[in-house]
């Protein structure tokens, strides 16, 4: 492929080590929870047996709407986002923009959680960051994007890791694109019985470049969306717009009709809904009213991409006479490139341009890097086999994170389904994920060999995807019946997929012709 | 469209796998007996699983050609390590 002078090469191979070594386990826990938090919404339906089929925009929703304006101060009618919660809820975050004295721009106002029926279910002040926290049904989904998205580390800290982890993700792919010299005549070869340093070059060299193209598009996208909100925009509110983050959210996202503060009442929202669903073929994900009760008012409607594209729509409407004014751009006004590379960012990201399919395919190319991250971690500690004494802790630690990672998400999952009918999966969540990850590091210091300790994680990994679908149903969550009746067949599916993911993983542990394969090739004498 | 995503994912699919098997390094490094693919016949079966993805970019189908691309990857990938795991002769 790209032949490259000795010495570059040798420079490519350190810069592809140690840009691998120093953040490859967080990497890893970013990539396996993005993996999983690809489903998100499926694991939101699924933990907490949601039954309810349809979006919360194929109800009435324009008199819930007007009632709530009402009793909610006018300063927060500059803007009122719409979207599903729970179990097919209406959320309604009342707002108005506000800038931190720290220079940030927040949105500070009233959010109401509305049930099917029209009851205010929840009442919260504060800005969106204060409201938007997990809630009891939906802890689990939650635990997994804070995880993916920024590792529970406050923001704008965690936004930034993760993105330099994103960045360090781009480096590793350019790095072994570089240095890999036989890129397709290597691609189908896996060496079982070579030295060790061959066979585990052969595993992440493979799973590599399978996913290579993917790893470019993944770690980029992440690193955009990390970068955008902590660094991208305010950068350029300095630069352009005198650090006025609202006059550049206005001037690249914004409406740029002439303002009109005259009182007007709002036109019918439920017109514009069926209007939009129409348009698009389904209904919103996501609506959003400017300036409420004003003449100038604005809905505008998010959608997901239509049949064969992957840009999301996004619709206006005069929000005064309930009227279609136009399909918008991402960015600025007018389609253009950049608007549409920044539109496709996001499905791009999270595979969810095709429903499903889509999913399954990114959950695979996931699954994929995670392999290869933990096997360059492997290979890297193999070709160091002289220093084995030395480096003995860290080949602990890629067992302990490789498996334990994994098997405290199980964890975490059994406890929320546990804590949930309880009212507490927001604190036991999050408690058991600590607690399984205490008891793998200490199964690490425990273990004899490495081969031991991942030979009873991976037991447990196994036992425990057999044990959650039951425990679902023993803690109340709808049986297949019930759920295929309701049209929720997400919980069946999720509940083969775990029956069928653990007894593969049992099998692979437990059966007797396999257990000449279990032997660990890391840090062995030398031949 | 419906029925062509899953159909040419497969035909994909099933050309890697003739690809893999007879892949000369591959069967070199298994010891396995028997003719490798020539040059000539690797650069046609890859062109062969190649045109599918051509025809779904060709159709502005930009959903269902990064689905089969995803596909060929995660299937790629897959097949390697299935064949990995055959026996040495």
């Amino acid at each position: 492929m790209i032949h490259l002078p000795k010495e570059e090469t040798k420079l490519m191979v350190a810069v592809h080590g140690w840009s691998g070594i120093l953040l490859g386990l967080l990497l890893y826990a970013v990539v396996l929870t993005g993996m999983a938090a690809v489903f998100a919404r499926e694991i939101g339906i699924w933990s907490a047996g949601y039954i309810e089929n349809g979006s919360v925009f194929e109800r009435p929703i324009d008199h819930v709407v007007r009632d709530l304006a009402a009793r909610t101060p006018t300063r927060d009618h500059e803007g009122i986002d719409l979207f599903e919660v729970g179990d097919n809820n209406l959320g309604l975050f009342f707002h108005h923009h506000e800038t931190e004295p720290s220079g940030e721009l927040v949105n500070r106002g009233v959010y109401y959680q509305v049930d099917r029926d029209g009851r205010v279910v929840s009442e919260q002040r504060g800005t969106g960051e204060d409201v938007f926290g997990p809630r009891n049904d939906d802890a689990l989904s939650s635990f997994l994007v804070d995880t993916h998205v920024r590792l529970h580390i406050p923001n704008p800290w965690g936004l930034l890791l993760t993105g330099i982890l994103g960045l360090a993700m781009l480096v590793a792919a350019i790095s072994g694109l570089l240095i890999h010299r036989h890129l397709f005549k290597d691609i189908f070869t896996l060496r079982r019985k070579a030295s060790p340093v061959l066979v585990d070059r052969d595993r992440h060299s493979v799973a590599g470049t399978w996913s290579l193209p993917f790893a470019f598009i993944l770690a980029f996208t992440g690193s955009f969306f990390s970068f955008f909100g902590t660094v991208g925009v305010p950068i350029v509110a300095m630069a352009a717009f005198g650090g006025d983050q609202q006059a550049l959210n206005e001037a690249v996202f914004g409406d740029p009709a002439r303002p009109d503060p005259r009182a007007r009442a709002i036109g019918n929202l439920d017109r514009i809904t069926a209007d939009a669903f129409r348009r698009t073929g389904e209904a919103p994900t996501f609506l959003s009213i400017e300036n409420f009760g004003r003449a100038d008012s604005a809905v505008t409607s998010f959608h997901n991409p239509g049949t064969g594209d992957i840009e999301p729509m996004t619709l206006v409407y005069h929000g005064a006479t309930a009227t279609f004014d136009r399909v918008k751009p991402s960015i600025g006004t007018r389609p253009s490139t950049g608007g549409m590379l920044a539109a496709i960012m996001g499905p791009l990201h999270f595979g969810n341009f095709a429903g499903l399919i889509s999913k399954a395919v990114w959950f695979g190319l996931g699954f994929a890097m995670c392999y290869v991250t933990l096997t360059g971690l492997r290979l890297w500690l193999t070709r160091r086999r002289e220093n084995a004494r030395s480096l003995a802790w860290l080949d602990r630690t890629v067992s302990v994170v490789g498996f334990g990672l994994p098997l405290a998400l199980l964890v975490a999952a059994a406890a929320f389904l546990a804590a949930m009918p309880l009212g507490s999966a927001v604190f036991w969540t999050p408690a058991a994920f600590l607690g399984a990850c205490a008891t793998a590091i200490l199964a690490g210091f425990l273990s004899v060999t490495n081969a031991t300790l991942e030979r009873v994680l991976q037991i447990a990994i196994g036992l425990l995807l057999i044990a959650l679908p039951l425990i679902r149903l023993a803690t109340g969550g709808p049986g297949w019946p019930q759920a295929i009746e309701a049209g929720q067949p997400v919980i069946m599916a999720v509940d083969l997929a775990m029956l069928i993911a653990g007894g593969g993983v049992l099998w692979r542990m437990l059966a007797p012709h396999r257990s000449g394969l279990a032997e660990h090739p890391m840090l062995q004498p030398a031949e | 469209m419906t029925y062509f995503l899953p159909a040419s994912l497969a035909f994909s699919v099933a050309v890697m796998v003739l690809l893999c098997h007879g892949d000369p390094k591959r069967r070199r490094a298994a010891h396995q007996p028997g003719a490798a693919h020539g040059v000539s016949m690797r650069r046609l079966l890859a062109v062969a699983g190649l045109l599918p993805g051509l025809v779904l970019a060709g159709t502005g189908d930009a959903a269902a050609f990064l689905i089969w691309l995803g596909g060929c990857a995660v299937g790629g990938w897959l097949v390697a390590l299935w064949a990995g795991r055959q026996p040495a002769k």
